[in-house]
């Protein structure tokens, strides 16, 4: 009888640890995962934008400045590899594209051509599918570094070898500004 | 709010274990042994019917609806919003369907994740702007991840069971009456009994519908969760609300997989809707977009 509760008593506790390694290798490749897909995301930008530029190219000759921090950026962007340096290009190419529509916003016949107008819904897409990578990653991200800061799953990272992983930080000059509030 | 939503429909469902064990209670008092034999019958006549159309729900549903299957290069736009909600939920693709119908409606099926469908009715497609449709999109898919199509298949199967034991037993008493009359059995017992057989499938209807009531907020919940954006859903449930058309098929085996539903408008009170009023779903919503 002893023996039985005894064995009983090693397979549930066995059971446990398991499941708690498991459970932060599954978030630690759920976080890879979020991060490919960031990167499938941003690749697809990078890819429209050579496109995007010639369109705007052929009605707006004189707006070159516009058009060179937009190809730097995107060079940027598809060279950097660690998370904060892709974060870091990522934003400043999400500015840069901003400055490139409002420039379109000034040539109605731009505007009206069928080739922009598909460039700008799919573009308008990825730009969401950036947005909802990013989103899901720093979930992810959160998960884990929760369950590795807290007991008991962070008895097992050390065992796992998972440790805590970096949040995508966007650097959008247009969300640090602060809106004026007055009190009169 | 999630989390309460799924406390709640945890309750819920313990409340149906509770009432099944009340019908086997009261068969037991009333019938004695021979009552006893009905129960596992009824749990198997509801356990073959129900589970059989969860394995292939995504399947019988496009059936039942005449919804058609789509591909990528049917619509790209509506194949790019779903493909961003699966982003943000982390869910694989689903299959695609349309239904040709002026109502604005939408629902989703599958007995799993990887087996999801949801469907469009052309309507829907036609009058909503891209954000709506993204927090229409985003409802679907919550509840294809928090598995809605197994939580109404349990709480049909227990429905379904506990109404099969109530008539096979309700029969036995104007057929055969009570076997066992020289048994010593308290009188009130055997009425209370007698009163527990005859509403007890009431009560698990309202039971039933109290479940996907609860889901469809915790969708609500998710779908915001997905997009962060609560005034896309709440504008498209503005719009279904303002809108009076109506599916035309009215079954009501598939009406609580629509997003609106297309019985509730005809239904006898709050207790028995599938879905919660769309304009306290708004409500929500909206306090959400102040929070945000």
């Amino acid at each position: 009888m002893e023996l039985i509760i005894g064995l009983a008593a090693v397979a549930l506790i066995a059971v446990f640890f398991i499941s708690q390694y498991n459970r932060l290798i599954r978030l630690n490749i759920t976080v890879d995962e979020a991060w490919a897909q960031i990167e499938v995301q941003l690749k697809r930008r990078a890819d429209l934008i050579p496109n995007l530029v010639e369109t705007v190219k052929g009605y707006a000759k004189h707006e070159q400045s516009t058009f060179d921090a937009v190809i730097t950026a995107r060079a940027k962007a598809t060279t950097a590899s660690t998370v904060a340096d892709t974060a870091a290009a990522d934003g400043m190419l999400t500015q840069a594209l901003r400055g490139l529509l409002a420039v379109a916003e000034a040539y109605p016949d731009l505007k009206a051509s069928a080739n922009f107008m598909s460039l700008q819904e799919e573009l308008a897409t990825t730009e969401n599918k950036v947005a909802f990578s990013r989103q899901f990653y720093n979930d992810n991200v959160r998960s884990l570094n929760t369950a590795v800061k807290t007991i008991p799953s962070s008895f097992f990272a050390g065992f796992a070898k998972v440790t805590e992983r970096e949040f995508y930080e966007v650097e959008d000059p247009q969300d640090r500004n602060v809106p004026n509030v007055s009190f009169n | 709010m999630q989390a309460a939503n799924r406390r709640k429909t945890i309750g819920l469902l313990m409340g149906m274990g509770v009432l099944m064990w009340c019908v086997v209670y009261a068969a037991l008092t009333y019938f004695g042994g021979s009552g006893a034999g009905i129960v596992p019958i009824a749990v198997g006549i509801a356990l073959i019917s129900v589970w059989g159309s969860y394995y292939g729900s995504d399947k019988l549903v496009l059936t039942m609806t005449g919804a058609k299957l789509i591909q990528e290069s049917d619509n790209p736009k509506l194949f790019d919003l779903i493909q961003e909600i699966t982003i943000a939920s982390g869910l694989p693709m689903p299959k695609v369907a349309v239904v040709i119908d002026d109502a604005p409606n939408a629902f989703a099926t599958g007995r799993n994740p990887e087996h999801a469908l949801i469907a469009f009715t052309t309507g829907i497609l036609d009058v909503m702007d891209r954000d709506q449709l993204q927090g229409v999109i985003a409802h679907e898919l919550a509840h294809v991840a928090n598995r809605d199509t197994l939580v109404s298949a349990v709480a049909a199967t227990t429905a379904g069971a506990i109404a099969i034991v109530s008539d096979m037993l309700t029969r036995m008493m104007f057929f055969g009456g009570r076997r066992d009359r020289d048994s010593n059995a308290n009188p009130i017992a055997l009425v209370i009994s007698l009163v527990i057989l005859i509403l007890a499938p009431l009560a698990a209807v309202m039971l039933k519908s109290a479940i996907s009531r609860k889901r469809e907020s915790l969708a609500d919940a998710t779908a915001v969760s997905f997009t962060r954006n609560p005034a896309g859903l709440r504008s498209a449930l503005e719009v279904l609300a303002a809108d009076s058309t109506v599916v035309q098929q009215r079954s009501t085996a598939v009406a609580h997989i629509w997003i609106e539903s297309p019985l509730d408008a005809k239904s006898v009170s709050k207790m028995f809707s599938t879905h919660p009023p769309i304009q306290e779903r708004i409500a929500v919503l909206k306090s959400m977009e102040s929070l945000g």
